[in-house]
């Protein structure tokens, strides 16, 4: 008897395991910043599983080498900011945008002496004013779309100086060479609590629902295999609704993860809230993102980067999600937020 | 012979293989000497330079420059495998990565100015002002992607090369105004590439791109700039269009 009971579990246990070896795989690329933390909360809550599809996701230090992996073919998703993924598709890289995975982020620090002059909700606080920026990050590229939208000629009242990173920045501002300096998290968090800097505005104060990292993939794997992609779009959208409901494990979720610290963890995803870990692929901020580049005079080039955003997976998974939960809010918030950034 | 001999023959002959494709490309074993080509024209100054005044050496490279007298000779020997790395005409260049040679450029050199012999060259056609005949840095198809690093020392070198030069300026130039710049600049190159028109209906529109590596020249001037504050680094940075590193300094791939 004991032998049957035995054979059959192990009959089971290569059953669930030939199962789990069918799922569709896709190979995730990402980098470790705090509001990225979705895809380990669809992870750890089973929910990639739970919907179909096997994710294996790849932590990268550099924007630039997890976008060419995308474009080589060996990662099937990548989450590398919007500059990176923009900047490839204008020299024909031919990807596409499906999801999102960061709205906000990007914060103006400053030094504590400096920042009754920067108070106000007013950006011509800036005009005049040095700021140190990494180019073409999100901040560089929001900020003087900001700028513009508020009427302020950023290339004749705004000095910006360039540097090489977000720490470069931090230590220009710590030693009084910019007025301000532009970063993202967890690096202004890092700067107040390390270096006693404050932080003066954050960007989406002037600017909401500006895009920060997008999720793509090569144009050529999504149009072969939808379904998969709507899958993981799916998990996603799960994963939201756990994060807006369930704050303390995700920042538990979040800190193991992305290895930060958990406070600021908690402090920029709950407290301050600035960024938010959103999947909506924010077509219209997308199409922003690129236009303030091309006003930036970054791109020499216009491009149709509108024919590389595919609205419909996500749409098509948030409604079988709606399908399944008509009556949850969070839900439908999402629906009608994709409806206004579509 | 018996089985026991067959197979340490086989373990040298193997090892013997796999010492010459490390070495193909210099760098790769400690001493070896990289295989530089060039033109003997004003515009591949910066290697010549690199090389007057140890830039290569200050990256820990050993660098032997090697003379050609066309880009034609010099491509042939890049493809062949003859030389590692060369500095030669960039339409030339262009035409021969269009024409199926896996080229990557990896900087960018001298370029004679707007308004001189260039025009007369290409058959009285009026070019764009970026002239068809500057110099840019190359490596062959199979220059193994492990040997990143040497590519990042050599165009370190090269940035080096272009501050040297920068600073000399009160030195008097050659016969024509040269415009020198490390950067492969893929939009100037793009532009020189249509203007050619060698961008084919069956080519995808990358085609270009995957054979520019904009990447490591962004990489090299982030090291550079890791030193102190220079106002002609931070002028090249500024000029550059790199993918901002978007983590924070702990980050690592798993």
């Amino acid at each position: 008897m004991k032998k049957i009971v035995l054979l059959t579990l192990l009959l089971l246990s290569l059953g669930a395991g030939a199962m789990a070896a069918q799922l569709p795989k896709l190979r995730v690329g990402y980098v470790p910043e705090p509001a990225h933390g979705l895809y380990f909360v669809a992870k750890e809550k089973g929910y990639f599983k739970e919907e179909g599809v096997d994710v294996e996701l790849f932590q990268f230090a550099s924007a630039a080498e997890g976008v060419a992996a995308v474009n080589a073919g060996k990662l099937d998703v990548g989450t590398f900011g919007t500059t990176a993924p923009l900047l490839f598709i204008s020299k024909g890289s031919d990807f596409t945008f499906i999801g999102g995975m960061m709205i906000g982020g990007q914060a103006i620090i400053t030094r504590p002496e400096r920042l009754a002059e920067l108070s106000g909700k007013d950006l011509k606080v800036y005009k005049g004013k040095k700021i140190g920026l990494v180019k073409l990050s999100t901040g560089d590229v929001v900020f003087k779309g900001a700028l513009k939208k508020a009427g302020i000629d950023y290339k004749k009242d705004v000095t910006f100086t360039e540097f090489g990173s977000a720490a470069a920045v931090v230590e220009a501002v710590k030693k009084g060479a910019v007025d301000a300096g532009l970063v993202w998290p967890p690096h202004f968090s890092l700067a107040e609590k390390n270096s006693g800097l404050k932080v003066a505005h954050y960007v989406s104060e002037f600017y909401p629902n500006y895009t920060c990292c997008r999720i793509f993939a090569h144009t050529d794997k999504v149009k072969a295999d939808p379904e998969t992609y709507k899958k993981f779009l799916t998990a996603l959208i799960r994963a939201y609704r756990f994060y807006k409901t369930n704050e303390e494990e995700t920042v538990q979720i979040y800190t193991k993860s992305l290895k930060i610290d958990e406070d600021i963890v908690r402090n920029e995803t709950y407290v301050k809230k600035v960024a938010e870990s959103n999947p909506d692929p924010l077509r219209k901020g997308i199409l922003d993102f690129w236009q303030h580049i091309r006003d930036a005079g970054y791109i020499p080039q216009d491009y149709p980067i509108d024919s590389h955003i595919n609205t419909e997976l996500y749409k098509s998974a948030l409604d079988s999600v709606i399908k399944k939960n008509p009556k949850d809010k969070i839900y439908k918030d999402m629906q009608t937020f994709f409806k206004k950034n579509n | 012979m018996n089985r026991c001999r067959v197979n340490i023959l086989a373990v040298l002959i193997l090892f013997a293989a796999l010492l010459s494709v490390t070495t193909a490309h210099g760098g790769t074993a400690p001493g070896a000497v990289l295989r530089f080509g060039y033109l003997d024209v004003p515009g591949s100054r910066l290697c010549r330079t690199a090389a007057t005044h140890g830039h290569f050496s200050e990256e820990g490279l050993q660098v032997k420059l090697v003379r050609f007298e066309s880009s034609a000779a010099g491509l042939a020997a890049l493809a062949a495998g003859a030389v590692d790395v060369g500095a030669f005409g960039v339409a030339d260049t262009l035409r021969a990565i269009a024409g199926g040679k896996g080229f990557r450029i990896i900087a960018g050199g001298g370029t004679p100015e707007a308004g001189n012999l260039s025009q007369q060259k290409h058959g009285g056609i009026s070019l764009p002002t970026e002239q068809h005949d500057g110099v840019v840095v190359l490596i062959a198809a199979d220059w193994p992607f492990s040997e990143k690093g040497t590519l990042i020392q050599l165009t370190a070198a090269l940035i080096r090369a272009y501050h040297t030069e920068y600073q000399q300026v009160a030195t008097p130039l050659p016969e024509t105004r040269i415009t020198f710049d490390p950067n492969p600049d893929y939009w100037r190159l793009e532009r020189i590439w249509h203007s050619l028109g060698l961008q084919h209906a069956t080519m995808k529109r990358d085609f270009l791109a995957r054979h520019v590596y904009e990447e490591i020249y962004c990489d090299a001037l982030d090291r550079l700039l890791l030193g102190e504050t220079d106002a002609v680094l931070q002028e090249l940075f500024s000029k550059a269009i790199c993918t901002p590193n978007c983590c924070p300094a702990s980050a690592a791939k798993p």
